[in-house]
């Protein structure tokens, strides 16, 4: 009799970093890998990497794909590079003066912001009547100079009576689309309320063109199963939920890479590590479950009242340019380039030129002659470019050319003396140096592309440090590791890590120092870690295998830890979370209470004795949150309730629904 | 997230807008192919779009192929009857059900200035979109916005002779007002003349110019 193999379930997950869009296609309930591709993200249009990788990922028949789950950077890298689109915020009852006087109108993330009378107090009732003719009147003002609404009302988790009627009457005067804040959040921080409500307007129209590019790519090979983005905290949404609310996906891909390492390597406590092309991100895994954070996610200096990983990042990875800081000291990061290697890969002059620099002694040529700037588009679309800048991308037409010749060219000494931010914004052209990836060409450990110009480059480097090439290489690595490894401590101990030279810090700085490299004849001092490292990310076992043994704990590279991150993208979970807010209706003057509001997101009841109160908020809560999963691709969902107090008489009942996320067509 | 609806949503929108700016004139052969390759969607897409206009009557759907409704002249008199009746109806529950913030925002809508015709046409059905929203029936809402689409082929049929724009604004504000005061038969009478008088200007010219045939 034939052994009748049961039918591989297979899923898509898929990260798109920084520097590399992954792919990894699994078999869902065996966590076994079956296809991994790796190609390089295009900034400016996220959605080309993941084409790449749906049509290029090894597989003959696509349709048998029954779930597609991704982790983006897009929201994140949106922010950070104030490319969301202009949106006006109303906040309606908040104080100006207050807002002024601690200075937090920066936190908005618009400069067009707008204070409306009106507003709600603690007990959900008004403060002060909305004036809706003073709404109107500045929607008109601004509504075609900017691409999107956010309404942030005062107390609205408590009552969103005020939000719902803005939002009434903007939409009878213009078709923007509009977003509320306590659709967002129902915490009652209300400056984190409005800056999300900002940032998720800004995102809304870039989240929906990227969603439907993607489901574009899948429908192309066939592909016809559930889409799912992966959260900030490592659950998963499906599309249309994703769609409407971008500001949850801040902080996705380092929470996707976190719960890919707890996935791959079955490690309940660990401390993830994911080294990428651009940056290492940290995330801490407790019980089998990423930490979250309490306050929020925050970003750009942006505090968001969304929930999201508890995580650190540092400009450090594969691809970060090694330099020289004012000092001569060597630094590492935060820019990351294109390695040399591969710049030579595909170029022909770069090797020679790179060789003649090595062999000239007098005089010492300088680490920034090891700079390059390319062309990366064949034929850009140069009208929005200052003359300066069209002139560099004729400079470059014929072939990547060192940074100082084009300075030079330019009649420039150095790089500050022009502004050039829409040409590497815009990705026309791209810089190449010396990375880490060179250095790894050099010892053999990785060599995809061209190691002579990395020995080169190498080369250069040290004489001019008057360093031969083992100290060179050494000190190096001690950087990385000393980088990694104060991170570490940061991330963990939430404390500063002092300056070197900080004498105040005199004995914290010896300690550090002499746990890193033990330096003192009597006294041994050591860091333990007392979970181990999970690493993740291409250069991971090459950078951490130092920083395990510095904190004395084991390195896990789980299989296919190059990819994990693609691999986490699918682990998640689908959540839903509904909240009522349970709160006392006073009388006049707060004398007596006279019953209990139930607030949900979209409805408002009153029930007079709290017992009846708390009972029936458990009973909505947990047939919202449940509905809610179903509609948002959970399979069999676990719902499970909460009732938190939340201040005098004031409670919150929180249900939260966890399932895997349903399969197939 | 489905993207053939999603584009089918897109595609409704677009040729709404191209029918009923008369920029694809009446009794014009649809050709779903060519349709489908000239505005860049799928042809299951304006398949099912234009399936869509067959229901709001846009769209003449014979056993073979598909050609934009004609307008007859008789078309006028039927559309203008419902629209006479429907919009007074209109006017009568905003009398009744405004809320205060109904008002705000139709006295906010009077305040706005068109600069062109395009903007004079989206500010006209906004205004009539907000006194049903005021009347607080959506399905008086949604028929209207029906009949909007249907008489807005004539009104662009007679565009290019017509002068009176600015005066229909004024009878907006003394709409409002009425609305505002409470007085029911007010309210109705300066609809019914408003509707009233926009038929009658556009019959007068079609007639004149021989635009439909009878």
């Amino acid at each position: 009799m034939n052994k009748k193999t049961p039918p591989e379930t297979l899923v898509l997950g898929i990260d798109t970093g920084g520097t590399y869009t992954d792919g990894v296609l699994l078999e869902y309930n065996t966590h076994q890998i079956i296809a991994a591709h790796k190609s390089l993200t295009t900034k400016r249009d996220f959605s080309i990497g993941i084409e790449n990788v749906i049509k290029e990922i090894d597989l003959e028949d696509p349709s048998a794909i029954q779930m597609v789950s991704i982790s983006t950077t897009l929201a994140t890298n949106a922010i950070a590079e104030g490319k969301g689109k202009r949106v006006a915020l109303f906040l309606i009852g908040y104080d100006p003066d207050l807002i002024n006087s601690f200075d937090m109108s920066k936190r908005f993330a618009t400069p067009h912001y707008y204070y409306i009378e009106g507003g709600h107090d603690l007990h959900g009732q008004e403060k002060s009547p909305l004036d809706l003719p003073d709404l109107l009147e500045k929607t008109k003002m601004i509504k075609n100079k900017v691409d999107a609404i956010a309404v942030s009302s005062y107390f609205s988790p408590r009552n969103p009576e005020h939000e719902i009627r803005a939002q009434n009457a903007i939409a009878s005067i213009c078709d923007l689309p509009i977003v509320l804040g306590h659709q967002l959040s129902t915490l009652l921080g209300s400056v984190e309320r409005a800056t999300t409500a900002a940032l998720n307007a800004s995102l809304l129209s870039m989240l929906q063109e990227f969603i439907i590019a993607v489901r574009r790519a899948m429908e192309h090979r066939g592909i016809n199963a559930p889409l799912m983005v992966v959260r900030g905290d490592g659950t998963l949404m499906n599309d249309e939920f994703a769609a409407r609310s971008p500001v949850e996906t801040i902080h996705s891909g380092p929470a996707a890479s976190a719960i890919g390492g707890r996935f791959l390597s079955g490690e309940d406590q660990a401390l993830v590590l994911d080294v990428g092309g651009t940056t290492t991100d940290l995330a801490l895994i407790k019980d089998g479950k990423v930490i979250v954070s309490e306050k929020g996610a925050s970003v750009s200096g942006y505090q968001t009242s969304v929930q999201a990983a508890n995580l650190f990042s540092i400009g450090l990875g594969g691809d970060s340019h090694i330099n020289l800081d004012r000092g001569k000291e060597i630094s590492i990061g935060p820019e990351r380039v294109v390695p040399l290697a591969y710049l030579s890969h595909q170029y022909n002059n770069v090797q020679d030129r790179l060789k003649a620099l090595a062999k000239t002694n007098w005089p010492a040529p300088h680490p920034r002659d090891l700079e390059y700037w390319f062309l990366q588009q064949e034929n850009p679309e140069l009208n929005s470019f200052t003359a300066k800048e069209q002139q560099v991308v004729e400079i470059l037409k014929p072939g990547p050319k060192p940074a100082i010749e084009v300075l030079k060219s330019l009649g420039l000494l150095d790089a500050s003396q022009i502004s050039l931010n829409n040409l590497w914004r815009e990705e026309v052209i791209g810089k190449s140096g010396f990375t880490p990836t060179d250095i790894l060409h050099v010892d053999g450990r990785h060599t995809p592309w061209d190691k002579e110009a990395s020995k080169a480059a190498l080369t250069v480097f040290s004489h001019y440090l008057k360093l031969d090439e083992d100290q060179f290489q050494l000190l190096f690595w001690e950087n990385v590791t000393e980088i990694i490894s104060k991170a570490v401590i940061h991330f963990l101990t939430e404390k500063e890590i002092p300056a070197r030279n900080d004498s105040t810090h005199d004995l914290a700085n010896w300690f550090l120092d002499n746990s890193l490299r033990p330096e003192h004849e009597q006294l041994t001092t050591r860091i333990i870690l007392n979970v181990p490292l999970i690493g993740i990310g291409a250069p991971a076992q090459v950078m951490l295998e130092a920083v395990a043994r510095v904190f004395n704990t084991d390195l896990v590279l789980p299989a296919h830890y190059q990819v994990a991150n693609a691999a986490g993208a699918v682990a998640g979970s689908v959540m839903v979370t509904e909240e009522i807010l349970i709160y006392p209706h006073m009388s006049k003057g707060d004398a007596e209470v006279l019953g209990y509001y139930l607030q949900s997101r979209d409805n408002r009841d009153e029930i007079e004795e709290l017992e009846d109160a708390l009972t029936r908020a458990k009973e909505i809560a947990e047939s919202n949150a449940l509905s809610a999963a179903l509609r948002s691709g959970a399979n069999i969902p676990q719902v499970n309730v909460e009732v938190i107090q939340d201040g005098m008489d004031s409670y919150r009942v929180k249900a939260r629904a966890v399932g895997k996320p349903r399969l197939g067509g | 997230m489905n993207i053939n609806k999603v584009d089918t949503q897109k595609a409704y929108q677009l040729l709404w807008e191209k029918i009923t700016s008369l920029e694809l004139a009446p009794g014009e052969i649809l050709d779903f192919a060519s349709l489908a390759d000239e505005m860049g969607f799928s042809k299951t897409a304006i398949r099912e779009a234009l399936n869509l206009l067959v229901h709001d009557h846009l769209v003449e759907a014979p056993p073979r192929g598909l050609y934009v409704a004609e307008l007859q002249f008789s078309d006028l008199e039927k559309i203008s009857t419902i629209r006479l009746n429907l919009e007074t109806l209109a006017a009568q529950q905003a009398v009744l059900n405004a809320t205060t913030d109904d008002l705000v925002i139709l006295q906010a809508l009077c305040k706005e200035v068109a600069v062109d015709t395009q903007e004079y046409f989206e500010l006209d059905q906004r205004f009539h979109q907000a006194i049903a929203q005021a009347a607080h029936n959506n399905y008086l809402a949604f028929t209207l916005q029906r009949f909007y689409g249907l008489s807005k082929r004539l009104w662009y049929l007679a565009l290019p002779y017509l002068d009176f724009l600015p005066t229909a604004v004024k009878s907006h504000i003394k709409l409002v007002d009425a609305i505002r005061d409470g007085n029911e038969s007010l309210a109705m009478e300066i609809m019914k003349n408003h509707i009233e008088e926009f038929y009658l200007k556009i019959r007068e010219i079609i007639k004149e110019k021989d635009l439909i045939k009878e």
